[in-house]
């Protein structure tokens, strides 16, 4: 589950949770400027899919900021 | 004195007195009176109830022959006519819950009240509700007694076509339905009592109880990523733009499958958000931060993933009550799982 609320998705059960961007726009950042924002879009979506090669026990936070450390991502909205 | 209830007693192989695991593929049966466990019930009626036949059937029919064995059931129960249904009790017992809910859903359906007896925790639970009163008991049969007692009485009640309390007070589980009726004492004296009780170490009951949430075994990894395919699963709120199929934008009590197979991104012009939790324009203006089909179109293409589920599902995650995303959930599980989807990423806002 890819949510910008990870927490609540985490404390409700949910196995695999991918930290989104904003409840606004959950994959990516239009602040970002097109580049920016489709490389922040596809980072999410590339956590997802690792997510979901990972095996899990219980309720996990998968977050592409920790991953993404080469990618330069704002949090202006 | 009143008539004794007419009930039937459903029960599985064990309790039926047929067998243990070896007999868990034994066919529906119908035995005249009260048997095995049933007999137990016979005594806990008295003489305001009679079991007039107990219906036996191996847990195993039950869950992976159901389409052989409910409607068996089916069958018997519009012959019997019985005044009320009593199911187990099935205490932790998987399978056997899930048969008890069955069944109690049937009788339901047939315009007879039914009462199951079960662990809170067992699968069967969810499966019975609402319609199927469930009176939580212990995990064994250590329980019996007491279980029995407690679904006697309700289904004394309900055979009897009497209105039943709420669930705190009557001892079925919450079924999860609300109704307005008089506490008889203002809210604020109602909180400062509790806090009374709580600040001297009483023992309080909420009004407002918090459920843990269901716990669900994580799904296993994909092996091999550049040969699964792939689903799309939102509670943004996307619809069709000027929402033709007039979903709600909350409360859903549906959610709508539409096919991706021609199309490579989501665009403002064919789509849109309608969903009463968030502002809709970023969404409107690009829907794919809702359901991100040009990166996986993109990963596809560079041969990351094998493909892409042509079915996306779409519905507004806002206002919805657990037991009905339950319900759509399972449901859009099961078509993926009859599609063989290998993995599906669920966007929530």
């Amino acid at each position: 589950m890819i949510s910008a609320i990870y927490n609540l998705a985490l404390t409700t059960g949910a196995n695999r949770v991918v930290r989104g961007s904003r409840i606004e726009h959950v994959c990516g950042d239009p602040n970002l400027g097109a580049e920016k924002d489709y490389a922040y879009g596809m980072r999410i979506v590339q956590t997802a899919l690792d997510a979901i090669c990972t095996p899990v026990t219980e309720p996990t936070l998968f977050d592409p900021l920790e991953r993404a450390a080469e990618l330069e991502v704002s949090h202006v909205s | 004195m009143q008539e004794p209830l007419r009930v039937v007693h459903y029960v599985n192989q064990f309790f039926g007195g047929i067998g243990g695991e070896e007999a868990a593929n034994a066919e529906v049966s119908l035995a005249d009176g009260a048997v095995g466990s049933g007999r137990a019930l016979q005594q806990a009626l008295g003489e305001q109830g009679i079991v007039s036949h107990t219906l036996i059937c191996g847990d195993n029919t039950a869950n992976d022959r159901q389409d052989d064995a409910m409607p068996a059931i089916e069958t018997h129960l519009r012959t019997l006519q019985p005044e009320v249904l009593i199911a187990g009790p099935a205490f932790a017992s998987g399978r056997y819950g899930l048969a008890c809910a069955q069944v109690g859903k049937i009788a339901h359906a047939l315009g007879i009240p039914a009462v199951a007896g079960m662990h809170p925790d067992n699968p069967g639970v969810a499966d019975a509700m609402p319609n199927v009163y469930v009176v939580p008991t212990g995990e064994t049969s250590a329980d019996m007694q007491q279980a029995l007692a407690a679904m006697t009485r309700l289904a004394l009640q309900l055979g009897r076509g009497e209105e039943l309390g709420p669930a705190e007070h009557e001892g079925y589980l919450p079924r999860g339905i609300r109704r307005v009726y008089d506490r008889q004492e203002l809210g604020y004296k109602r909180a400062l009592n509790m806090l009374v009780h709580k600040l001297k170490g009483e023992p309080i009951v909420t009004e407002v109880p918090i459920h843990a949430p269901e716990k669900v075994t994580p799904a296993a990894p994909i092996a091999d990523l550049a040969s699964a395919t792939i689903a799309m699963v939102t509670t943004g709120g996307l619809v069709r733009k000027g929402n033709p199929d007039k979903q709600v934008s909350a409360n859903a009590t549906r959610y709508y499958r539409h096919s991706v197979a021609e199309l490579r991104s989501l665009s403002g012009s064919d789509w849109e958000a309608y969903h009463a939790g968030y502002f809709n324009h970023i969404v409107n203006a690009n829907p794919n931060y809702i359901l991100p089909l040009n990166f996986l179109r993109d990963l596809e293409a560079a041969g990351v993933i094998g493909g892409v589920y042509e079915g996306i599902y779409a519905l507004p995650g806002v206002s919805t009550p657990v037991a009905v995303s339950q319900m759509m959930g399972h449901s859009i599980a099961q078509d993926l799982q009859d599609a063989q989807v290998t993995g599906c990423l669920l966007v929530a806002t």
